[in-house]
């Protein structure tokens, strides 16, 4: 594998088509050496993993637009490489996968659903990754022709978009796929798609671990709703709901007592005392509310199940929201900028300056573990290094089927769209919006959409990325593709002008890509088979909006293995005791009486003899 | 009063070639034979005048972690400049110095203004990379070049300052952040409750 972050990663648009094509391909092409086993000493014994990820299933990516007879397009920016970061593939192979991406069609007859065959596969093999890296320098004088002239590309790229962009407003401009595959690299698309409630576990984490500084993030500026074959925007708070234009004046009145009557609702038990038994769904029946309101109230602000939430979920489904309102902007939400795959790179860079080491690009053959003590010892990495620790933590999709043969794993159904317009247009064309809509059928999961814009980063102008998220039923596409329809139109451009006349032009698919993702959340680590008991599994994506579960689960696992020490605490001297040469201190680091904690210099380092070891300390400071 | 533009500045190129000692005496103007690796500071700053502006570098190093190339795309982020270094008595570094633009030019912004130092120039006796390929090099990717020496403070003042010429002057149609919100600075936004 060439990417990292397990499925939490994020991919410009040729990143995304060779993760797609890594994960279409044949699961067992790998040759096995078994030299690794030579490693293993007789008093202990392996628990052997899986060298290929096997959480991604029925993945299908359907082109809409249109194919402009484009041969050799690729990325501007001298992209050409599988993963998001990191390792590079030659120029061969990226070409190759490049092509294959791209519908086999290049007529517009009509939207073509393209399978990559494995079998044509054979130029990217990710276990030579590393020997194309070598290649690769040798080589650069190419690549150097090629930046140029890629960057050429993307200058009149942009001077395109830059004319159009004042009509831009008025029709959507038409983006062809050639276009989407040299601007690629303004794509930054999560394979989770997940917000922060700005009251969340994530955003306490953020802040008081002080990584939320290499971070920075939107506020989502819209609730939707769809009703009757309508989106529509969702007043939530007390200014949205005065100035709304839909309600009328007594359904104002009903909207605001009964939220104000949710943010305390606990110092009001015999509003909801009676109903406690019953559904929200219920409950929402019994108040002052019109239909419409209470469709807001189930489906977008509290955002539970009609057939499952009780009272008391619903209340503190609706408190939450509420809580989090008005912290950063007008919705409950932040989003960050270049998605949400920047969360993690965040935690690393933090860890990285405190002098944790990350092994990149080794993939890990096996656990080696102690017969007599059950424990684990060390683990086996492709290379045959041998690696001890005292204490690992697997990610659940490591495990070998074996491991997991008990386990009976929920899905995620997925969707990505690349679209044209938003689905619900206003002046302003940079909304960041979160939808849910309820299933048809009572008791099937809802199903979240989260619109971004292209000031969040992740794609390129005058296109849209939509993620669709639901728990899976069946297959995504089968999940989710209803809903894709009524929302958007699938048809190319030429059918368009004939088809829709009178009722309001829906916004165009351009690109379109469905999968199912495993969630291994909510397993119980006893589930799996006998791993030692300084194991720690942690899973992947869960299916919710927001990220409490991992932060819990992380913190979890911390706090097993280090009881008496704290999670992720503030640093004790964090950059803020930036050396500054001007002598003044801009960013108030708050920490400031404990500026010579953290570091623990090594009797070397203080032979410099000048007494000073930590060289950011602020007596350095100059005037 | 002048105006002070924030600039991110970012370092790269192999372990050893001196990027943390470039830092240390262009910040502190301060050389140590044992730099210890910059634990715990994630960034350092100082400001040069230019033109009518102030400069205020936000120098990031890598942490180490340039050693298994394990440099996430947010590392680059936001960059207005990135100086890559290399070692002119080794031969190696010059070379995967071409491997950390190519990787800068995918992950980095697009208008990034590069500068290319070949460290240790005191140790001219131990030449390996004659100025002449480094000239080439620099000048076939559009970047500042300069040979300098962070140990006898050579050209390190001269690397920043050529760093600050190229910038472009702010644009004004850009301005600042665009509505993007940062954490922790405890943003006292109108704190308005909901109803
Ligand atoms: C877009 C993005 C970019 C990032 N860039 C960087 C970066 O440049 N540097 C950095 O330090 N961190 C980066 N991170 C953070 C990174 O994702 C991880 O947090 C970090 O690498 C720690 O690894 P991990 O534990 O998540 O393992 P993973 O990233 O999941 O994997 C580490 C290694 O294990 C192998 N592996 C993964 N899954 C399996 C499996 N099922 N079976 C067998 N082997 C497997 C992989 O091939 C890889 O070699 C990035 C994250 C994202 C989302
Ligand atoms: N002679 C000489 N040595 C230098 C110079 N710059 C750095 N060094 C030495 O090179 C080694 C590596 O420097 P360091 O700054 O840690 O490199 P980094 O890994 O790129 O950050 C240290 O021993 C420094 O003392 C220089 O200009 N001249
Ligand atoms: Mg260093």
């Amino acid at each position: 594998r060439n990417y990292y972050g397990g499925n939490w990663a994020s991919f410009s648009f040729s990143g995304l088509c060779s993760w797609i094509r890594e994960n279409k391909q044949k699961r067992d092409v790998r040759e096995e050496s078994d030299d690794w086993r030579k490693l293993i000493l007789e008093t202990e014994e392996a628990i052997s993993l899986n060298m290929k990820d096997n959480t991604i299933q029925h993945i299908e990516y359907i082109c809409y637009a249109n194919q402009d007879l484009a041969e050799d397009v690729n990325e501007a920016g001298a992209l050409r490489k599988l993963s998001a970061f990191g390792v590079s593939d030659n120029g061969e192979a990226t070409q190759g996968s490049e092509k294959e991406c791209q519908p086999v069609e290049s007529q517009s007859l009509g939207p073509e659903s393209c399978e990559v065959s494995p079998e044509s596969i054979t130029c990217n093999d990710p276990e030579s990754a590393t020997e194309r890296s070598d290649a690769e320098m040798t080589s650069e004088s190419e690549n150097l022709c090629d930046a140029t002239s890629d960057e050429s590309a993307l200058e009149k790229g942009k001077m395109e978009n830059a004319s159009t962009a004042e009509t831009a407003a008025l029709e959507p401009k038409k983006i062809t796929y050639t276009q989407i595959v040299i601007e690629g690299r303004r794509f930054n698309i999560d394979l989770v798609s997940k917000l922060l409630y700005s009251r969340g576990l994530l955003i306490d984490l953020l802040t008081k671990s002080n990584v939320s500084r290499y971070a920075e993030f939107k506020n989502v500026t819209r609730i939707l709703a769809f009703q009757e074959g309508r989106v529509e925007q969702v007043p939530c708070s007390r200014a949205d709901v005065f100035n709304s234009r839909q309600l009328t004046m007594v359904e104002k009145r009903m909207l605001m007592k009964f939220l104000t009557f949710c943010l305390d609702y606990e110092q009001h038990p015999n509003e909801y005392e009676d109903y406690k038994e019953y559904k929200f769904s219920e409950y929402l029946k019994t108040q002052k509310l019109t239909s419409n309101l209470q469709h807001f109230i189930l489906h977008s602000i509290a955002m539970v199940s009609e057939a499952d939430s009780g009272t008391i979920d619903g209340l503190k489904a609706t408190k939450k929201f509420l809580q989090c309102l008005g912290r950063y902007g007008n919705t409950p939400f932040l989003f960050p900028l270049y998605g949400q795959g920047e969360i993690p790179q965040c935690f690393c860079r933090m860890c990285a300056v405190f002098g944790g080491i990350y092994c990149l690009r080794h993939s890990v053959k096996c656990l080696v573990v102690d017969k007599e003590s059950g424990r684990c010892k060390a683990m086996i990495d492709h290379f045959g290094q041998r690696i001890s620790a005292k204490y690992f933590v697997v990610e659940d999709s490591y495990f070998s089927e074996k491991t997991c043969t008990n386990m009976c794993y929920r899905q995620i159904s997925r969707a990505v769209l690349i679209t044209d317009q938003s689905i619900l247009k206003t002046d302003s064309d940079q909304q960041i919006s979160i939808l849910t809509v309820p299933p048809e059928e009572l008791g099937l999961p809802a199903i979240r959409i989260i619109e971004l814009c292209s000031s969040t980063m992740t794609c390129m102008r005058n296109t849209y990325l939509v993620h669709f998220t639901c728990s899976s039923t069946k297959t995504a596409k089968e999940d989710l593709e209803p809903i894709v329809q009524k929302l958007f139109s699938l048809n190319s451009e030429t059918e368009r002008e004939s088809e829709n006349e009178g009722g309001p032009e829906k916004p165009r698919v351009l690109w379109a890509l469905y999968f199912n993702m495993r969630d291994s959340s909510g397993i119980d680590k006893n589930s799996y088979d006998s791993l030692p008991s300084n194991v720690y599994v942690c899973s992947g994506p869960d299916c919710e909006l927001g990220s409490d579960y991992a932060v819990k689960q992380a913190e979890t696992i911390f706090q097993e293995m280090f009881p008496n020490e704290e999670f992720c605490p503030p640093p004790p001297n964090p950059e803020d005791i930036i050396y500054d040469g001007d002598g003044t201190q801009t960013e108030d680091p708050g920490f400031s009486n404990s500026s010579n904690v953290i570091t623990k210099p090594s009797p070397e380092e203080n032979s410099g003899g000048d007494g000073d070891s930590n060289q950011f300390s602020e007596e350095q400071h100059e005037e | 009063m002048m105006a002070i533009r924030e600039l991110k500045v970012c370092l790269l190129g192999d372990t050893g070639v001196g990027k943390s000692s470039i830092v240390c005496r262009f910040v502190q103007d301060h050389f140590d034979h044992n730099i210890s690796p910059t634990i715990g500071a994630s960034f350092m700053t100082k400001t040069v005048p230019c033109g009518n502006e102030l400069h205020k570098f936000l120098i990031w190093d890598t942490a180490g972690q340039e050693r298994f190339h394990s440099l996430a795309p947010m590392y680059y982020r936001g960059s207005a400049a990135a100086v890559i270094v290399y070692d002119i008595t080794k031969q190696d570094s010059f070379h995967t110095l071409k491997k950390w633009v190519k990787e800068l030019k995918e992950h980095g912004p697009e208008n990034i203004v590069m500068a290319i130092a070949g460290n240790k120039c005191d140790l001219s006796d131990l030449r390996e990379v004659p100025m002449k390929d480094a000239k080439e090099y620099a000048e076939s990717i559009g970047a500042i070049v300069v040979e300098t020496s962070a140990k006898n403070a050579i050209n390190i003042e001269e690397l920043f300052q050529g760093i600050s010429r190229q910038i472009p002057p702010l644009d004004p149609h850009e301005n600042g952040n665009n509505g993007s919100i940062k954490l922790g600075k405890q943003t006292t936004q109108t704190t308005r409750r909901c109803c």
